[in-house]
């Protein structure tokens, strides 16, 4: 049963309220669980009435929560804890009224609704692998590589033939599995999402901090819109870069205005340099598929252009771009970060590079990192000529015919994919995804050395104040620490949120405030924190069904801020992409806020 | 020389050319592209054994090789070809796998100093009445 009354008790304190949205309305009570006992790390979410914008606060102990959206209207009010069916109402509060909602969660009237609330980890936990270590590894990191393998949306009951189709298709947008790996892939699958409903509790664990935390989401375009990154720039906007339609967004967080700016054209086709790729219609659309971003002192933000094979810089002032040149032989510009110079630097992923860009000079130096033997070499080689090949026959993913891929798999090429400055010298450091290594540049003599990593997948790593690296290794569910010093790797297993499912952590920051860490969880719906003190995990549980996070970066005031980017964005519950933010306070700031009116 | 009488080199290169055809052929399995040169490996490893079309089978492997020559040069020194680099090899690279690919070009240069040099193996190719084919 849902409860929802306004208390004009407390409207003559409003005029006195120190904080909050100005107009905005105050909803506060409790969620209950079915039994009538306090439902405690329930989400509490308030849409909009226009569906563009949520909030989020968890509840506490006492299953009480407050929240203080930075809008009003006509509301939705849903609680949602995993093992139980949301609980819903509307209301349409006046500005800066109080408003008493109270949510009963219920239990879930059939087995089959139970397993719809599931995240993708469940069901993708019970795929009948005939050697999980042999075959497991290629599906997630060709799989789960840019979507969730398991939501309503991929887990659709197919035949083999069907999945044989479909990874056709992956396949034509560069996922690389070999022949055996494809059918086995295809045999798993098919056995595997039967329809049936999966039985699972998935433990998202409850804390203080949850309940002091407050999460914001801006919906962005449409189903198709596709934002990679999205990045905090030192005006304090987030700014997202759409890889599928060219397209730059800006959010002010601070009027909750998104503006959208479209980049300058170039003489390529749709896809860019990748035109030969069966790049999905309606998702791509584009020529440059802007990728990731920074910024360097002038203010302008840095793009790395990764289907065009540009570099590309706005200037958030003047909203001018400007285009560079990478090479045709430089495939898939990838993550970009900027060194303590103003040097920009980024991966150059397909074909197994580092680029080096000077601004005041306007010089790109490409830095072939070392291969991984003959084949990878080989492969590497001749790729820009099989895409160029591939390009005479638009959308036909004739590559693929050519390509070493398809016999040795996805570790022909090594991707060197995320990069990292380390603050104590200065020095380059990147994380091979594919080949399982990190490696070094000396910014000086642009030398390079490399380790293996002690787990698969690493992926975008970042260092901490202290010159530690810390990598997510998306295909074994493991953060590391590497420690240059020592030349030692640690590693910290990532807990799933039910025995048995894995995790594929993507992407991480380090919180300039905390020091500590926060990270994407992809596989189940969460943010994951770490304190490396304590050397604690703590879930931050998504509002959003179908969550796929990409890089994080952080506000000045303590927000960390990063783009819902599964792909496609239909698929994501709501259907579309958005910013998502964390304050890890806001929470508590509005139950401060509340009681501070009150009394 | 009795012509009729295949020479061991003939054997031998048929014998490579066949081997190369059936590794091209298991990668061609997988990547189907590389069926082409695989079924080419195997035509010029028939006609090295039939002792048949010496000019022809002179034209593969020498197309073989300049192709990828050209292929290697463009790539290597063609920047100043803007994105006609990637067309010459890309060109270079169809036609180099049509004329038997990459493993014929780790044989091209022992097959052509054979033919050159060895009077047995050029009169057993010639001597058949199929030079032009």
């Amino acid at each position: 049963m849902k409860t929802f009354r306004l208390d004009f008790s407390l409207l003559p304190l409003l005029l006195i309220a120190p904080l909050g949205p100005a107009d905005a309305a105050w909803l506060t009570g409790k969620v209950l669980a079915p039994d009538g006992t306090p439902a405690y790390g329930a989400m509490v979410t308030v849409t909009d009435a226009a569906k563009a914008r949520r909030e989020t606060v968890y509840t506490a102990e006492d299953g009480s929560y407050v929240i203080n959206p930075a809008f009003t209207g006509t509301l939705t009010i849903r609680a949602r804890l995993s093992g139980f069916e949301d609980a819903a109402q509307t209301c349409t509060p006046n500005p800066d009224q109080i408003a008493r909602v109270n949510l009963n969660l219920k239990r879930f009237p059939s087995i089959e609704a139970a397993s719809d609330a599931l995240s993708a980890a469940a069901f993708n936990a019970r795929l009948p692998w005939p050697d999980v270590k042999r075959d497991r590894t290629p599906f997630i990191s060709e799989c789960n590589y840019c979507h969730q393998v398991g939501n309503d949306t991929t887990r659709v009951p197919r035949s083999h033939s069907e999945w044989m189709a479909t990874l056709d298709k992956m396949e034509g947008m560069l996922a690389l599995l070999s022949a055996r790996q494809k059918a086995i892939v295809a045999d798993v699958l098919t056995r595997g999402f039967d329809g049936r409903p999966v039985q699972a509790k998935e433990d998202y664990g409850v804390s203080p901090e949850l309940a002091r935390a407050k999460i914001k989401e801006w919906y962005l375009g449409d189903g198709m819109t596709f934002v990679h990154d999205s990045f905090v720039a030192r005006d304090q906007k987030l700014y997202g870069t759409d890889e599928g339609h060219d397209i730059l967004w800006v959010l002010d967080r601070s009027t909750n205005v998104i503006e959208k700016y479209p980049l300058p054209d170039i003489d390529l086709p749709r896809g860019g340099l990748f035109s030969g790729l069966q790049l999905p219609i309606g998702v791509f659309t584009g020529k440059h598929g802007p990728h990731s971003m920074a910024q360097t002192s002038d203010g302008r933000i840095w793009i790395t252009n990764s289907l065009s094979s540009t570099l590309m810089s706005f200037d958030p002032r003047t909203k001018a771009f400007k285009t560079y040149p990478i090479g045709l032989e430089a495939l898939y510009p990838h993550t970009i970060r900027v060194d303590r110079n103003d040097i920009v630097w980024f991966t150059i992923l397909a074909t197994n590079q580092v680029g080096r860009f000077d601004p005041k000079t306007e010089r790109v130096t490409v830095i072939d990192l070392p291969s991984g033997g003959p084949i990878s070499l080989i492969t590497k080689l001749s790729l820009p000529t099989i895409m160029r090949i591939g390009s005479w026959f638009p959308d036909q993913a004739l590559h693929v015919y050519l390509s070493t891929h398809r016999i040795f798999g996805y570790s022909v090429l090594p991707f060197p994919y995320g990069i990292d400055i380390n603050p104590i010298d200065g020095s380059v450091w990147y994380a091979k995804l594919n080949a399982d290594k990190i490696g070094r540049i000396d910014p000086n003599t642009l030398a390079i050395t490399e380790w293996d990593t002690p787990a698969q997948g690493p992926r975008r790593p970042r260092f901490d104040a202290n010159g530690v690296l810390w990598i997510p290794a998306f295909v074994d569910g493991v953060l590391m620490r590497f420690d240059q010093s020592k030349q030692t790797f640690a590693k910290f297993k990532i807990p799933s949120v039910s025995p048995g499912e894995y995790e594929t952590p993507y992407a991480l920051n380090i919180s300039p405030r905390t020091g500590e860490i926060w990270m994407s969880a992809n596989n189940s719906d969460r943010i994951i924190r770490f304190s490396p003190v304590r050397r604690t995990f703590m879930n931050y549980p998504s509002p959003t069904r179908v969550t796929v996070l990409r890089d994080f970066s952080f506000t000045n005031d303590g927000v960390v801020c990063s783009s819902s980017s599964n792909l496609p964005a239909y698929a994501i519950e709501g259907g579309l992409a958005s910013f998502i933010c964390v304050d890890p306070e806001g929470g508590a700031r509005d139950r401060e806020a509340l009681a501070a009116r009150a009394n | 020389m009795d012509v009729a009488k295949r020479p061991l080199s003939a054997n031998l290169f048929a014998t490579l050319l066949v081997l190369a055809a059936l590794a091209t052929g298991y990668v061609g399995l997988s990547a189907y592209g590389y069926l082409v040169p695989a079924a080419t490996l195997l035509l010029l490893a028939l006609l090295i054994w039939l002792g048949r079309g010496r000019r022809f089978f002179i034209a593969i492997v020498v197309t073989n090789l300049l192709s990828e020559l050209i292929s290697d040069l463009v790539l290597l020194l063609g920047d100043g070809l803007g994105a006609y680099k990637l067309d010459i090899s890309g060109v270079a690279m169809l036609i180099n796998l049509l004329v038997g690919g990459p493993l014929l070009l780790a044989l091209s240069i022992p097959l052509l100093a054979t033919l050159w040099l060895s009077p047995y193996l050029r009169r057993w190719m010639d001597a058949r009445g199929f030079a032009h084919v």
